[in-house]
């Protein structure tokens, strides 16, 4: 156990999802005090992560989590905020209600959950504050296109904060992965017949011949909820296995 | 058609494919255009095109091609880099010799043109790289090509910073064009006709690029509608790099 995140306190929205999860339990490893926002519990938390029931898309939920939260943290170090949906349509199928529903879930959780967290975040001497974008969000996945949209927002919304928050000591960097084995990727391969020679192929069009697992995301998010990413703000890190460094895959 | 009427342009490697429709759409447009190759006048090039033999990759071609601009034109409007070659090789295939030749090309080519014309560049002038959207993303196997095309989108910013704003300098990111390039590209497949429809498929337009297609932006930037328009490099590829590479409904 390296310990880079001694003493450092860690709030990660989507806590209990596939890549959310993995940061919670990848903190806790590094000694930080964890806790896992999100809907409901979903399975089993190490012993350091407490869980806390918490939707984005409630304002005066997020203004009383981190009022609350105040009274018993000092500073929060790292916010990550990872909670996210897709929806896998095109506009023409999307409904108001479902585009209103993930840029609610996406951005606006985003924004409402940085927003209040932000008094909290300012008392650390070393504050890092880790968003979730996508590869999505500079090219486009096929029938994804509200979940596209809301990566883009994501992507001008994590620059803009480092701008506004960067002379106060606060950095702010989004990860843009590519496909990771989690929930919502087995959602997005859906119920196609073979689906493990559809994973196969998913795999052989990465450089590195395979989609990431959370565990790869988290290795990142440590790094840049760490010290060592003193300097690193304002960008946007992509992390893929290569998948968006090549043109177009053509079966030559 | 006069959108160029007045201009002179110099446009190399016009023998074929990208080069030559630019050549024709600029004549069309009321250009003066010179045009240049490694071999002899093709024997099709309308007769009011001027042709040089010329390796762009040798100094003292360039140096006696740009002579020849200044006699026939004085001053120049446009400047067209678009002679270009590939090598289709990863970097440990790469010898000495391919790297000589191509970056003689592609890179060296192209900053002696642009070093000779600048100054003989009109005010208001437009250079116009012919880069590759491999510049941004691999294409597999053609490294220095990819790489040879990032240096011309940085030097094209460098030329708009430097030589603004007498010369606007901009590039164009072709993505799949069908000339003798593509078709050299698809003959190694193991099938190239399904390999065509595979690309094909993957091209929101539901088409490959034809070279007309590059020379209407070129003739645009060209013009004097573009007047704004300076230190970018517009990617024209059908969608195609709009999309994920990895495109399930293929699967």
């Amino acid at each position: 156990m390296s310990g880079k995140l001694a003493g450092k306190t860690a709030f990660v929205t989507g806590g209990c999802g596939g890549i959310g999860r993995a940061i919670c339990e990848r903190f806790a490893r590094e000694g930080a005090q964890v806790i896992a926002a999100d809907l409901a519990p979903q399975g089993d938390l190490p012993d350091q992560v407490e869980f806390l029931a918490y939707d984005v898309t409630d304002e005066s939920g997020c203004q009383q989590t981190f009022a609350a939260l105040a009274e018993r943290w000092d500073k929060l170090d790292v916010l990550v905020n990872a909670a996210g949906i897709e929806i896998e349509k095109t506009i023409e199928d999307t409904t108001l209600e479902e585009w209103n529903r993930i840029f609610a879930i996406n951005v606006t959780g985003m924004f409402l959950t940085s927003k209040y967290a932000l008094p909290l975040v300012r008392k650390s001497d070393a504050a890092s504050i880790i968003n979730f974008g996508s590869y999505d969000g500079y090219m486009a996945d096929p029938g994804l296109a509200a979940y596209c949209a809301t990566t883009g927002a994501v992507h001008a919304l994590t620059r803009a904060m480092a701008c506004d928050h960067g002379p106060e000591g606060i950095r702010v960097n989004a990860i843009c992965p590519g496909y990771v084995n989690t929930p919502m990727l087995q959602s997005f391969f859906g119920d196609s017949g073979d689906i493990e020679s559809l994973k196969q192929a998913v795999r052989d069009v990465h450089p590195m011949r395979t989609y990431g697992e959370p565990d790869d995301i988290a290795n990142l998010v440590n790094w840049l909820a760490s010290d060592e990413a003193r300097y690193a703000s304002g960008q946007l890190w992509v992390l893929d296995g290569g998948l968006s460094a090549q043109v177009q895959q053509m079966k030559l | 058609m006069s959108r160029l009427q007045g201009k002179t342009a110099l446009i190399t490697g016009g023998r074929q494919g990208i080069g030559r429709a630019i050549v024709d759409s600029f004549v069309a447009e009321g250009a003066r255009v010179m045009t240049c190759g490694r071999g002899p006048r093709p024997g099709d090039l309308p007769k009011a095109v001027l042709w040089e033999t010329t390796d762009v990759a040798d100094k003292a071609d360039v140096d006696a091609l740009t002579d020849r601009v200044v006699a026939e034109f004085g001053e120049l409007s446009i400047l067209v880099n678009n002679a270009g070659l590939q090598i289709e090789k990863t970097i440990v295939e790469t010898t000495d010799q391919d790297w000589e030749l191509l970056m003689g090309v592609n890179a060296r080519g192209v900053f002696m043109l642009c070093r000779d014309c600048i100054p003989i560049m009109a005010q208001g002038g437009s250079i116009i790289n012919i880069g590759s959207i491999s510049a941004s993303t691999a294409d597999p196997g053609m490294a220095i090509y990819n790489a040879s095309k990032a240096f011309v989108q940085g030097l094209t910013r460098s030329i708009a910073v430097d030589h603004g704003p007498a010369i606007r300098c901009n590039a164009i990111s072709p993505g799949w064009i069908m000339t003798g390039m593509a078709d050299a590209a698809f003959a190694v497949a193991k099938n190239p006709e399904a390999a065509k429809t595979d690309a094909l498929a993957r091209h929101p337009a539901g088409r490959f690029g034809e070279p007309r297609d590059i020379a209407k932006l070129a003739l645009w930037l060209a013009s004097d509608e573009a007047d704004f328009a300076t230190g970018q490099c517009y990617t024209l590829d059908g969608g195609m790099t709009a999309a994920s590479p990895l495109n399930p409904g293929l699967f």
